[in-house]
């Protein structure tokens, strides 16, 4: 066996090569994450850093990271440090490598005004130069030069100003332009990913080790900008929706927490508008859909698990409810509209838009109800049984416990969806652009008796409501104009509260189920 | 998990090569089946097993067997994986009814009545022939939960709110009842301090015990038991073979293994079965191990075959 494949069993002292190379694994991270932050428009890619352009910066370091990343190669090549690389890069890197070198020759020979066979052929010719480089030589020269060389031709052209802030250019046939602050960002995520990867190769020495570090970065960085696209989604919601949720917000006073925007309509008599009647229709709403959903699910899941014989007809209704999972919610909104709303007083009403979301929601209860019941060991069964046990009382007492943690993950994802839905609320619910505070469902206190059928009536059921992404919709759709001081704050607000209470539905669903499952196992 | 797997590939053999087994051993089968099998032991008959012949779809799992098993003794069956023992005593309390594909002809007598025939009360029968499962299978509950699982399933004890609303409720029926079981199991010494902590954090052994004990709480005469301890470690083994003996004292047990040593310790009667379901010799647990009739139980025993 030869010495180059031989590595030492133990690493315990940092080589001056893997310094150099964690460091520039560093910095590729550190330009990822800057890039990031200015593609989310947190920070302006004309910021100036001590008279230095942001995007000049950027160049700069590209730059510098895409030649200490050839550089890491050749050192490897000419025997200068120890590695163990491998042949050669490997087919999926030199066809990833291709594809990018050719929509870099066929984009720069664009611009430089080619027509499309000119573009089509530079583009081949430095695919094909890719493919060359990364697959023919040694694996440490074939996934550094190309990438590398990536690095430093967007650093080039973020040093030089030909991309830069004031860059922009039109789209023909997508009748769009895209700016310089999209396109800088956009290129630094790029490149840095490329170099992060290369980098951590060379500081894997290659080989087997070396991918596995190159491999972990990658993944680290990708997720890590899934994760900021989530945060930034949610932080940019919250910075716009916070001034008018907290219009007007103090402690004291006739309760403990005055707070209009929870607790004001939006009528002309409210000095400040709020969202109570929605935000009192949407929890209703969701209470409706799961009282009448949870139940039925999970009896027919029950139903189809343990009593049903496993055949044609399970099969048939398996089917069925994955089908009915993926329909449309505009779908389920018609149905309520021409079926249940004539059933219900011929108008809009909320028990409506109630039973609605509620078959909405069963097809997925059911769905995660049997697969959780499922999953409950035979061996419980078995051991039941063996005691004498009927099998309702087997379902009832070691069945159902132990499949409620996973039957309550099916309720919040359900819920999840539900409370945000608005086509069929639209159809079945209605309510007010701007309901006043009167308009709020009063469900508990309208239950009213009487000594004939149907004995028990609750017209706050029967009336159409608002709920929070329907008061959205209606809002835009009106054209923010309407008789509240500041429409767009109100709006935002609107917006962030159903965020949170979307949020606190799941809480409530995770904290249930954290409970289910530590009383089964502790 | 290795055993299951085992079981399922002897069981393809046999299905495979079965006619060549049946073919070799036949003449020595049908010659001598009548004296070895036909075993009397002392004491009172328990259970009487006649002719009982068990198909899964079309795999002929037991052939023929009938066996009398004598009260308050332990009585081992031994044999080769995929041999039918298991299925023999999931016949005894029709836990093969589980199985829709299990087909069972003969009759298994308790005390005198067929336990096969029409309006059979599964519910009393599970009552009175308790069983004991090859891995350790407590509920995911509180150990006191798990003893007092079936008298509570049975209405025997009633701590639910009505109950101790109207009075009904005997709290200190249920203490007694999981002391007795958990002392009958040996194991109430080491979780009188804990009977409300959830008994999947026993140790493996433990839950066997737990098993045995929540086995006890119904108050059965036959005890099952399938390879009891083959998921557990020497120690632990030799406190369930300790304690199956002292069962014997009071109850009924029938207890399938795959280790001879095993059977040999703790059985009064042993009962082989080798390769297509068939029930080759029943005797004194001292004859079968010293000096077997069949030449095939000698060979097996001595481990040049199974």
């Amino acid at each position: 066996m030869s010495r180059a494949t031989q590595n030492a069993l133990v690493r315990d002292d940092r080589t001056a090569y893997e310094t150099v190379t964690g460091t520039a694994v560093g910095l590729s991270g550190a330009a990822f994450a800057v890039g990031l932050t200015a593609l989310l428009d947190v920070v302006a890619i004309d910021y100036s850093v001590a008279g230095l352009e942001l995007s000049v910066a950027f160049g700069a370091v590209l730059l510098a990271l895409g030649v200490s990343v050839v550089g890491f190669g050749m050192a490897s090549r000419l025997g200068y440090v120890d590695a163990a690389p491998q042949p050669s890069a490997g087919i999926v890197a030199a066809v990833a490598f291709t594809g990018i070198w050719f929509a870099v020759g066929a984009v720069v020979s664009g611009a430089a005004g080619l027509g499309t066979g000119g573009r089509l052929g530079v583009g081949t010719v430095l695919g094909g130069i890719a493919f060359a480089t990364t697959a023919l030589p040694r694996e440490d020269v074939g996934s550094t030069a190309p990438a590398g060389a990536l690095a430093g031709l967007c650093g080039l052209s973020l040093v030089s100003g030909v991309v830069g802030p004031g860059w922009e250019q039109v789209l023909v046939g997508y009748n769009a332009t895209l700016f310089g602050d999209t396109v800088v960002p956009v290129l630094v995520l790029f490149a840095s990913l490329v170099t992060g990867w290369s980098a951590a190769k060379a500081y894997g020495g290659f080989g087997a080790r070396g991918r596995n570090v190159g491999a972990y970065v990658l993944i680290y960085l990708v997720v890590c900008s899934i994760l900021a696209v989530l945060v930034g989604l949610v932080a940019f919601v919250t910075v716009k929706g916070l001034p008018g949720l907290f219009n007007g917000f103090g402690v004291g006073g006739a309760g403990l927490v005055r707070w209009p925007f929870l607790t004001n309509g939006a009528g002309l008599l409210a000095d400040i508008a709020g969202v109570f009647p929605a935000l009192v229709g949407t929890v209703w709403l969701v209470i409706g859909a799961v009282l009448f959903a949870v139940p039925t699910g999970v009896g027919a899941a029950v139903f189809l698990s343990e009593y049903a014989e496993q055949g044609r007809f399970t099969g048939a209704v398996e089917v069925a409810t994955n089908g009915l999972w993926s329909t449309p919610s505009i779908v389920f909104g018609l149905f309520g509209a021409a079926f249940l709303i004539p059933r219900f007083g011929n108008q809009k009403s909320l028990i409506a838009g109630m039973l609605t979301l509620g078959f909405m929601l069963l097809p997925l209860v059911l769905i995660t109800s049997r697969e959780a019941i499922l999953a409950v060991p035979d061996e419980y069964r078995d051991a039941s049984a063996a005691l004498g046990v009927s099998k309702w009382q087997t379902i009832r007492s070691v069945v159902l416990p132990a499949a409620i943690p996973g039957i309550t993950t099916g309720v919040i994802l359900g819920v999840g969806r539900i409370a945000g839905e608005t086509a069929p609320i639209l159809l079945t619910m209605g309510g007010g652009v701007l309901p006043g505070k009167s308009a709020a469902p009063d469900v508990l206190g309208s239950f009213q008796l009487s000594a004939s059928p149907p004995f028990v009536s609750n017209p706050a059921l029967l009336e159409a409501t608002s709920a929070l992404p329907y008061q959205l919709y209606a809002l835009i759709t009106a054209g923010l104009s309407g008789n509240i001081q500041n429409p767009q704050e109100y709006a935002w607000g609107l917006a962030l509260t159903l965020l949170l209470v979307v949020l606190a539905f799941y809480a409530v669903g995770i904290a249930t189920r954290y409970y289910f499952r530590k009383k089964l196992h502790q | 998990m290795s055993q299951t797997d085992a079981e399922a590939v002897t069981t393809t053999a046999n299905r495979t090569d079965g006619e060549a087994v049946s073919t070799t051993a036949g003449e020595t089968v049908e010659e001598t089946r009548p004296e070895w099998t036909s075993y009397e032991a002392g004491g009172e008959t328990k259970l009487a097993v006649e002719n009982l012949d068990v198909h899964y779809g079309d795999d002929h799992a037991l052939t023929d067997v009938s066996m009398d098993i004598p009260e308050q003794s332990v009585t081992a069956l031994i044999g080769p994986s995929g041999c039918g023992k298991s299925t023999f005593l999931r016949c005894l309390n029709r836990m093969n009814d589980r199985i829709r594909a299990a087909n069972v002809d003969g009759t298994v007598e308790l005390d005198g009545e067929d336990v096969y025939q029409d309006g059979v009360d599964l519910v009393e029968l599970r009552k009175r022939v308790g069983m004991v499962f090859q891995s350790p299978n407590p509920f995911p509950k509180s150990i006191r939960e798990n003893v007092s699982y079936g008298p509570r399933k049975h209405g025997d004890i009633d701590t639910g709110l009505l109950a101790r609303l109207t009075g009904r409720a005997e709290p200190g029926r249920e203490e007694a009842l999981v002391e007795r079981s958990l002392e009958r199991a040996a194991l109430w010494e080491e979780v009188r301090d804990r009977l409300d902590d959830n008994a999947l954090g026993l140790s493996g052994g433990q839950q066997q015990r737990l098993c045995i004990a929540r086995c006890l709480a119904v108050d059965p005469e036959v005890i099952l038991m399938d390879e009891p301890a083959s998921a557990l470690d020497p120690i632990a083994t030799s406190k369930i073979e300790d304690l199956i003996e002292d069962l014997a004292q009071d109850y009924t047990v029938v207890v399938v293994t795959h280790s001879m040593q095993q059977a040999a310790r703790v059985s009064d009667q042993t009962a082989v079965f080798l390769t297509g379901g068939e029930l080759v010799e029943y005797d004194d647990t001292e004859k079968i191990f010293e000096n077997p009739e069949s030449q095939r139980v000698e060979d097996y025993i001595s481990g040049k075959f199974g």
